[in-house]
């Protein structure tokens, strides 16, 4: 056993992971508003991506720039979401919602096709493609800096919601009648929830985007996405990033291990299993919220 | 000052018509005033039509598809038939829902900071918290736990508590004796009372326990079937042989004839 190589899999997995946590931290900012997964993240990130390109590679602006304007055009775009679509459904059945993210997702998917095209475009942010060596273990430069984008929103995130803002975004997720009951305005909760879901997909977006390459394939990043956000308790950002970490080393490793016993494609299985695992074994997942019940 | 403008009511509900998804009719010309520092009672039994009486002052019938179809409400001189609910709270109302509903997974510290109108001050937000835990002792020694597990007589001073943050100048409460034990009951309806006489707020109380409503109360009004059948002072409704026999469960027994006696009465009246 080569125990270098394993923990080189297993960093690099880590890595990986808390690059699928920078997703799901947006998938978990809305279900603890809405208690919807927005299944249009994958759409969002997208779009995210596609503005900065625009801003960018088509409007000339540098990327220190382009990257906070696509922010600020994805927070308003994440509150037009709400303003337009979702507060028409409000107090109807969660399926609803749910089919309207989806709705949204092949939107979103189908506008870029039309603007941008297919093809797939690079990022070109600049990160050197040169491995950085830790004592003897490589480790890719570009999932490092990803990595340290998903922590610094973490923390982010974690301040936010002690702030009264944050308590009164939580307060929305206990309950809507007893919150407008108090005068907080639910609904520009639940659109602060989309718009910052939003520019979490513009980190998301610029980070995928540079590592697999600017298209439509950045939507299926959604599944990898949802599964940590389930693993983690879809209502827990402690829980997206932990979980992140454990799917992505698990992946990684246990894909070295079993891709030469079935000759390839084990990952997905390693993914699926997970998913499908959490549901049936702890439905909350590791962090999230139970029902309290009082004896 | 003008005495006119000293006698208008801080509250005033004319011949309101509910309606919920457009056809059905949940009050019937409801007609209530709140003066100014008062304690109103709103009586009557299950589905009378009260909780949907609140909901049309606060504004939280549209949450439920319900809307106001005839009628007008006054708060301080000021229409708000149709006023969203977030405005109302900010003009004073505050409505106090049926069954306690704290935020469970938030501290009852944070619940009261979630209610905090968005422009008031930190100093301002501790020191209505002070008030409020010097009001509900109680909370205060739970202050950082999870509201979810507080007990029942503690989660309804959360929630009144909540409601204060909010400033509000009416306080509405339903049903807030409901499923605790009599001491509590007790316990709470004192702390309005105080509330009420040293801020001068007024209170419109929603309660099937008229018998400790009216206790506290100056005045009452008695719902049944979507309308108002009686209305008078706290000590002649609790007089009256009617509310004793059906609300205060006294009177002498019950005999089939005076119950039929009575529904006929009520039919005339409505």
């Amino acid at each position: 056993m080569d125990w270098v190589f394993l923990a080189e899999l297993a960093i690099n997995g880590a890595l990986t992971g808390l690059l699928y946590s920078l997703f799901a931290i947006g998938l978990v900012l809305i279900y603890k508003a809405s208690s919807v997964p927005n299944l249009a993240q994958g759409g969002l990130t997208m779009v995210g991506a596609y503005v900065v390109l625009a801003l960018s590679h088509d409007a000339g602006l540098p990327l220190w720039l382009a990257i906070p304007l696509a922010a600020v055009i994805m927070f308003g775009l994440g509150f037009g979401i709400e303003r337009v679509a979702l507060r028409r459904l409000a107090g109807r059945p969660v399926i609803m919602i749910l089919m309207l993210t989806l709705g949204l997702d092949i939107f979103l998917r189908g506008t870029t096709l039309a603007i941008w095209g297919g093809t797939s475009r690079s990022m070109e942010l600049g990160v050197s493609y040169e491995p950085l060596f830790l004592g003897d273990l490589f480790i890719s430069r570009i999932h490092l800096v990803g990595a340290g984008v998903a922590i610094a929103l973490f923390v982010g995130f974690m301040v936010f919601f002690r702030s009264r803002t944050g308590i009164k975004l939580r307060a929305i997720a206990d309950d809507y009648m007893a919150s407008w009951s108090v005068g907080i305005s639910v609904e520009r909760g639940v659109g602060l929830s989309w718009a910052l879901a939003s520019v979490v997909a513009v980190a998301a977006g610029v980070i995928w985007g540079e590592i697999q390459g600017v298209d439509q394939a950045l939507s299926l990043l959604l599944l990898k996405g949802l599964t940590v956000a389930v693993l983690g308790g879809l209502d827990s950002i402690l829980g997206a990033v932990i979980a992140g970490i454990i799917l992505g080393i698990l992946e990684n490793v246990g894909a070295d291990f079993l891709d030469p016993l079935v000759g390839g494609g084990s990952r997905e299985l390693i993914v699926a299993a997970v998913l499908i695992l959490t549901v049936m074994i702890r439905p909350h997942g590791l962090f999230g919220r139970h029902e309290i019940e009082r004896v | 000052m003008d005495k006119k403008v000293e006698a208008q009511p801080i509250l005033s509900m004319n011949s309101v018509e509910v309606l919920y998804d457009n056809v059905m009719l949940a009050i019937k010309g409801v007609s209530i005033q709140v003066p100014k520092g008062e304690m109103i009672a709103l009586l009557g039994s299950n589905g009378a039509g009260k909780s949907t009486t609140l909901k049309a002052i606060s504004g939280l019938l549209k949450a439920e598809r319900g809307r106001v179809s005839r009628g007008e409400i006054k708060f301080e001189g000021t229409d708000i038939t149709e006023m969203l609910a977030q405005k109302r709270v900010e003009m004073g109302i505050c409505h106090v829902i049926e069954g306690r509903r704290v935020f469970e997974h938030l501290t009852p510290d944070e619940n009261l900071t979630a209610a905090a109108p968005m422009g008031m001050s930190r100093s301002e937000l501790d020191g209505e918290k002070e008030k409020i835990y010097n009001y509900f002792p109680r909370l205060a020694e739970r202050s950082n736990s999870l509201s979810g597990y507080l007990s029942g007589g503690e989660q309804q001073m959360l929630a009144i508590g909540r409601a204060l943050v909010t400033q509000p100048s009416l306080l509405m409460l339903d049903e807030p004796s409901l499923g605790l034990a009599p001491f509590l009951v007790a316990e709470i309806f004192g702390i309005l009372q105080k509330i009420n006489q040293e801020e001068g707020m007024s209170v419109l109380l929603v309660e099937q326990n008229a018998l400790a409503a009216l206790e506290i109360v100056s005045e009452g009004y008695l719902i049944e079937n979507g309308r108002v059948v009686m209305n008078g002072t706290a000590a002649a409704l609790k007089s009256n042989s009617d509310i004793q026999e059906f609300y205060l469960g006294g009177g002498e027994g019950t005999d089939f004839h005076n119950v039929k006696h009575y529904s006929r009465r009520k039919r005339w009246l409505s």
